[in-house]
């Protein structure tokens, strides 16, 4: 009885025992447990717990519930039923510890003692988690309700090994790394994994086994594509035509003709040939030199250079493209969506 | 005097255009290598240089030319004297086509011989074609005229006269120089034919234009 004082005076008010749970039949059944009355607090909260448990209920109401249904147990002489309490209350949630200004030495003691006998732990991962699949790497901690042996493994649906992730001794708790590949390095090629955490006892004993399913999607964004290399609209011609030099020519001779025969054409038929000729020979001269220079098929500088410049702007458009589908190639993402835990094998009160 | 009706024909046909159009100038200096073969009671040939100016403006499709040369014809023999020439023209002309240009007008030459000055008064047509032939840097063009009225004091009557030019211009880029080399012949038929009047010559000039 001095014990249910003593938690009375270390208990808390009924505004912090509200504060503590959100559950009506949790709250009564914690004050019943502050009033001294641990028949009606355990009856209470022994069925409240039960009907979280099967309706899935929020993890805090339920560790509220078995920490007092625990402590109720404990102070009604029961202490067995009380450890088993508390062990489910571990396996519930390892991190949990009872507040020492709430409940007495007898109580945490008798906790403390079953949370280093019981070996699990518990995976705290987000709910959904998008890596890089180059460099990235999906993260998970454990919590370890006590020192112990683990072994975690990804499988794939049907149970069998996918990949080991980590065996070996876990303390107060351990980050898990997982790059997104299977053992040879290769992206996931199925689209849900388990992981899974064996945890062993010093012994080498399986005390529990926690399952975490991974629903998982590899995305790739799409690439670019290349732009269309330059249209011959665009381009000018890099060789002359012939239109020019035909030009030249024919004029040249038509004009040099013209001069030759000039003389005739007025009339004057005995004019001394020699200025004609030397002017007929200058055209001629000027006409093959403007052939030469238009030339059929001639290259055009100009032309070549502008055509390089554009050719060059769609090289360089096209080399971008090429780094950006590069990247975008690299840049390969696993999404990872994690279930609830469940516990394979499951060990309560 | 035929021909006076065609100035005043050719003002009226541009003077439409004449309105808001820039004036374009240009002038030109030659060296002529001018030739004269005179056949008749006194005969004459003669070579000499002689120095041409001519100007031009136009203006929208008129434009007026004027050209003087002078110079000193000498016999190709030892015998006889050395015939000074002077010559000019005044030609209002209107391009008809973008290749063609007609033109009109007086064209005077007087030698100065030891008994007198001949002097020779033709009005003429002409026509003027003219195209690039190599590029746009090379033009080349071809004259042709004809004299439709003269008054001449010699004692030949004149019966007819024509004449023609061709030749290229050189165009620099972008700068309004610009280069001539051209051959002339200018021949008249005095007489029925006792008398006959050459004059020829190769053409070599610069000019500046301010186009």
């Amino acid at each position: 009885m001095w014990l249910g004082v003593l938690a009375c005076a270390l208990g808390s008010t009924p505004s912090r025992v509200r504060a503590q749970s959100s559950d009506s039949v949790i709250v009564a059944g914690m004050r019943a447990y502050k009033n001294l009355e641990f028949d009606l607090a355990a009856l209470l909260l022994r069925r409240r717990v039960a009907q979280l448990t099967a309706a899935n209920g929020a993890v805090a109401d339920r560790t509220q519930g078995l920490v007092y249904l625990g402590a109720a147990e404990l102070f009604r002489g029961r202490r067995d039923s009380a450890v088993a309490v508390f062990r489910r209350l571990v396996m519930l949630d390892p991190r949990f510890r009872p507040d020492r200004l709430v409940f007495p030495p007898e109580v945490t003691g008798v906790f403390d003692g079953v949370r280093l006998r019981t070996k699990t732990v518990v995976i705290v991962v987000p709910r959904d988690t998008e890596i890089p699949l180059h460099e990235g790497a999906f993260r998970a901690w454990l919590v370890a309700s006590s020192f112990q042996t683990v072994n975690v493994t990804l499988l794939y649906a049907n149970g069998t090994s996918f990949r080991s992730l980590y065996f070996g001794p876990i303390g107060d708790s351990l980050e898990l790394q997982w790059d997104g590949r299977d053992a040879a390095g290769q992206p996931v090629p199925v689209d849900r994994l388990l992981l899974r955490v064996a945890s062993r006892a010093p012994t080498g004993e399986l005390t529990s086994m926690l399952q975490l399913p991974l629903d998982l999607q590899i995305s790739s964004p799409d690439t670019v594509p290349w732009p269309a290399p330059p249209a011959d609209s665009e381009l000018r011609p890099e060789r002359a035509a012939g239109g020019s030099a035909t030009r030249a020519l024919f004029g040249g001779l038509l004009l040099s003709a013209a001069v030759v025969s000039l003389p005739v054409a007025v009339g004057s038929h005995d004019t001394p040939s020699g200025p004609r000729v030397a002017v007929a020979s200058a055209v001629g001269v000027a006409t093959a030199l403007g052939y030469l220079l238009h030339r059929p098929s001639r290259p055009l500088p100009a032309n070549i250079r502008a055509n390089d410049a554009v050719r060059d702007t769609w090289q360089r458009r096209v080399t971008t493209l090429q780094a950006e589908n590069a990247r975008r190639r690299a840049d390969v993402r696993l999404r990872v969506h994690a279930g609830d835990p469940a516990a394979i094998e499951a060990a309560g009160p | 005097m035929r021909a006076g009706w065609l100035l005043p024909l050719a003002v009226a046909l541009t003077a439409g255009e004449v309105r808001a159009q820039r004036l374009h100038p240009f002038g030109g200096a030659s060296l002529a290598n001018t030739r004269l073969r005179s056949q008749g009671k006194n005969p004459f040939t003669g070579t000499g240089s002689t120095f041409l100016g001519e100007g031009a403006l136009s203006i929208g499709r008129l434009q007026l030319t004027v050209s003087y040369l002078q110079g000193t014809l000498d016999p190709d023999g030892t015998l006889g004297a050395s015939r000074p020439l002077v010559e000019g023209t005044v030609l209002l002309g209107v391009r008809a086509l973008d290749w063609l240009t007609l033109e009109t007008g007086p064209h005077a030459r007087a030698y100065t011989l030891t008994a007198g000055t001949e002097r020779w008064l033709f009005w003429e047509l002409r026509a003027r074609a003219s195209s690039a032939f190599i590029g746009s840097a090379v033009r080349g063009y071809a004259e042709l005229w004809r004299v439709v009225a003269a008054d001449v004091n010699v004692p030949e009557s004149f019966d007819h006269g024509q004449g023609g030019e061709a030749g290229m211009i050189v165009r620099l880029a972008r700068a309004p120089l610009e280069g001539r080399i051209g051959y002339r012949i200018d021949h008249a038929v005095l007489g029925g034919g006792t008398r006959l009047e050459t004059v020829d010559g190769v053409v070599i000039g610069i000019g500046l234009s301010g186009r």
